[in-house]
């Protein structure tokens, strides 16, 4: 079913066949009740994440890419079909503090500062970390004392990002983070995540709008079309590591991009 | 990374450091305060003068309108009995506020984790709310005797559905991106209540308390008229039927101060819970 267009210049990220499984999806669909009825929302989504792998959605609005994603943190649970996260229920999953949820809104809580938001994750869960630690990984210690308020969106997401991570998750679901964000914020946070993913090495799964966005962080770009959403390809990236916006003019890269952007446009 | 920072420190207001040197000074504070209560303080003087000179020129009887000096001297004559009757009236809403909002709070929250309840309960309360609390005044006298309960019972009973309302409102007014970030992590009801639901409902706790805050003094005032055993309103009875019109403004100004005390209160404590809201940005 794949159809390599990124050519084999890069070696395969070390064995990654191998390696456990993080999520694994399989026969799921999901309705939603409308007032015309139900609404197909997913349709047959069979997909399997490997540990520390960067996996990325794209598609149309309403191809059922954040529905993926929610059912994947437990938020909702699918009609139909199976999805284990790290081989047990998205549940259990949940109850171990394994999962890492970052939304295109930031979701901050305004009357707690950037630390004590941070700190609520560490409330929230058993992870050993402090909250200024998170804070100065993620570049934003010098706002610890700051409220969201006071804060642009870029960094709002900082702080979101900075949260997220101070569970120590496993796995880490990302709905449309950059989505709100200008061209420059994007660039930064991306560069951040990717820097953070490469350090930490945590399982990601990553909804997004942009192409380019996918291709210059995953592994795999799972492309998606809509209305019921369905997986149209998983294409591999293959691109070398650590990747800059310098790729953006690789013809690899170029041919990848229109790649999916042809994909997406015949399966609308 | 170094880059981004950069980036972010360049907007001088995001350091703290800076925010903390540039912090308003007591002097620009002074003058700000005093620009927003000198304009309806002057327009306040102005008005009682015109109105002095207006009784004097016309020689408007007294039992009719009084002189704002007659009312004056009548507050001077006995602060004592005034202050007294006051402390009874600021009791009595006092204690019906309290008594409502955290009742109302309290089924605020039940009804906001059950629909059925909050099905079964709702109707229930409107209707409370719709019976014209005066009647229910001799039920509470029998249940509570003459003294301060009835007044606090009226007091709580008017100003208890507007916390209700809104504390219901807030409570499921909650941003839903930081309600899943709670619940990917697995916390409980209890939890998602105490950190994210009543934080958030709070700025909709102090709409409704500045609701409930004159609706409370009405109650109170209404429970004293019924049964005419104490209070502000209790003066104002007498002096109706004394047709001492002086003491009837005397009251209705104590009255008044009352409830710009409350309303003061409650403002104040606002302006120090809420600071993160954006209702409460500076202009």
């Amino acid at each position: 079913m794949t159809s390599n267009p990124v050519a084999d210049r890069a070696p395969t990220p070390s064995g990654v066949a191998d390696r456990a499984s993080a999520i694994s999806i399989e026969g799921v669909a999901h309705e939603y009740a409308a007032e015309t009825g139900t609404v197909r929302a997913l349709s047959a989504v069979d997909l399997a994440v490997t540990a520390g792998e960067f996996v990325s959605l794209v598609g149309p609005s309403g191809c059922g890419k954040t529905t993926l994603l929610r059912a994947v943190a437990g938020l909702l649970e699918p009609a139909y079909g199976s999805i284990a996260v790290f081989g047990e229920p998205s549940r259990q999953a949940r109850r171990a503090r394994s999962l890492g949820l970052v939304t295109q809104e930031p979701g901050l809580l305004p009357w707690r500062s950037v630390e004590a938001n941070v700190h609520l994750a560490l409330e929230l869960s058993d992870a050993g970390g402090t909250a200024s630690d998170w804070l100065r990984r993620a570049g934003i210690d010098d706002y610890a004392a700051l409220y969201p308020g006071e804060l642009s969106g870029g960094m709002k997401q900082r702080v979101a990002l900075a949260r997220a991570l101070a569970i120590e998750p496993r796995l880490l679901l990302m709905d449309e983070p950059f989505g709100a964000l200008d061209e420059l914020s994007r660039e930064e946070l991306r560069l951040e995540l990717l820097s953070i993913w490469e350090r930490e090495r945590v399982s990601v799964l990553f909804v997004t709008h942009s192409i380019r966005e996918a291709l210059l962080l995953s592994d795999r770009v799972i492309v998606m079309s809509g209305s019921p959403g369905r997986i149209l390809e998983d294409v591999p990236v293959l691109l070398p590591r650590p990747r800059t916006d310098a790729l953006l003019a690789d013809p690899a890269f170029v041919e990848a991009e229109q790649h999916i952007r042809s994909l997406l446009r015949a399966g609308a | 990374m170094q880059e981004a920072n950069q980036l972010e420190t360049a907007a001088p207001t995001r350091d703290p450091a800076v925010r903390r040197a540039t912090r308003i000074s007591f002097s620009t504070r002074l003058r700000s305060v005093a620009r927003v209560t000198l304009p309806p303080v002057v327009a306040l003087a102005l008005l009682v003068v015109a109105w002095e000179f207006w009784v004097r020129e016309r020689e408007v009887a007294e039992y009719l309108v009084p002189r704002p000096s007659a009312v004056f001297d009548s507050l001077r004559d006995d602060p004592g009995r005034y202050a007294t009757a006051s402390r009874e009236s600021l009791t009595a809403a006092l204690g019906g506020l309290i008594v409502a909002s955290v009742g109302a709070f309290l089924l605020a929250v039940v009804m906001a984790h059950s629909r059925l309840l909050e099905r079964a309960l709702y109707p229930p309360a409107l209707m409370v709310k719709v019976t014209p609390i005066v009647a229910v005044y001799p039920l509470f006298a029998i249940w509570f005797g003459f003294g301060v309960g009835p007044k606090i019972a009226i007091a709580a009973l008017i100003a208890f559905f507007p916390m209700l309302v809104n504390g219901l409102i807030g409570l499921r007014a909650v941003d839903p991106a930081a309600l899943d970030f709670m619940r990917a992590l697995d916390a409980s009801r209890w939890r998602v209540l105490w950190s994210l639901r009543m934080p958030s409902s709070l700025p909709y706790v102090f709409a409704a308390l500045r609701i409930s805050v004159p609706l409370s003094l009405i109650g109170a005032v209404v429970a004293e008229f019924l049964s005419g055993s104490s209070g502000v309103g209790q003066l104002i009875l007498i002096a109706n039927g004394d047709f001492d019109t002086p003491a009837l403004f005397g009251a209705i100004v104590v009255l008044a101060a009352l409830g710009v005390f409350l309303t003061g209160i409650v403002a104040y404590i606002e302006r120090r819970v809420l600071f993160w809201h954006e209702s409460m940005t500076d202009p």
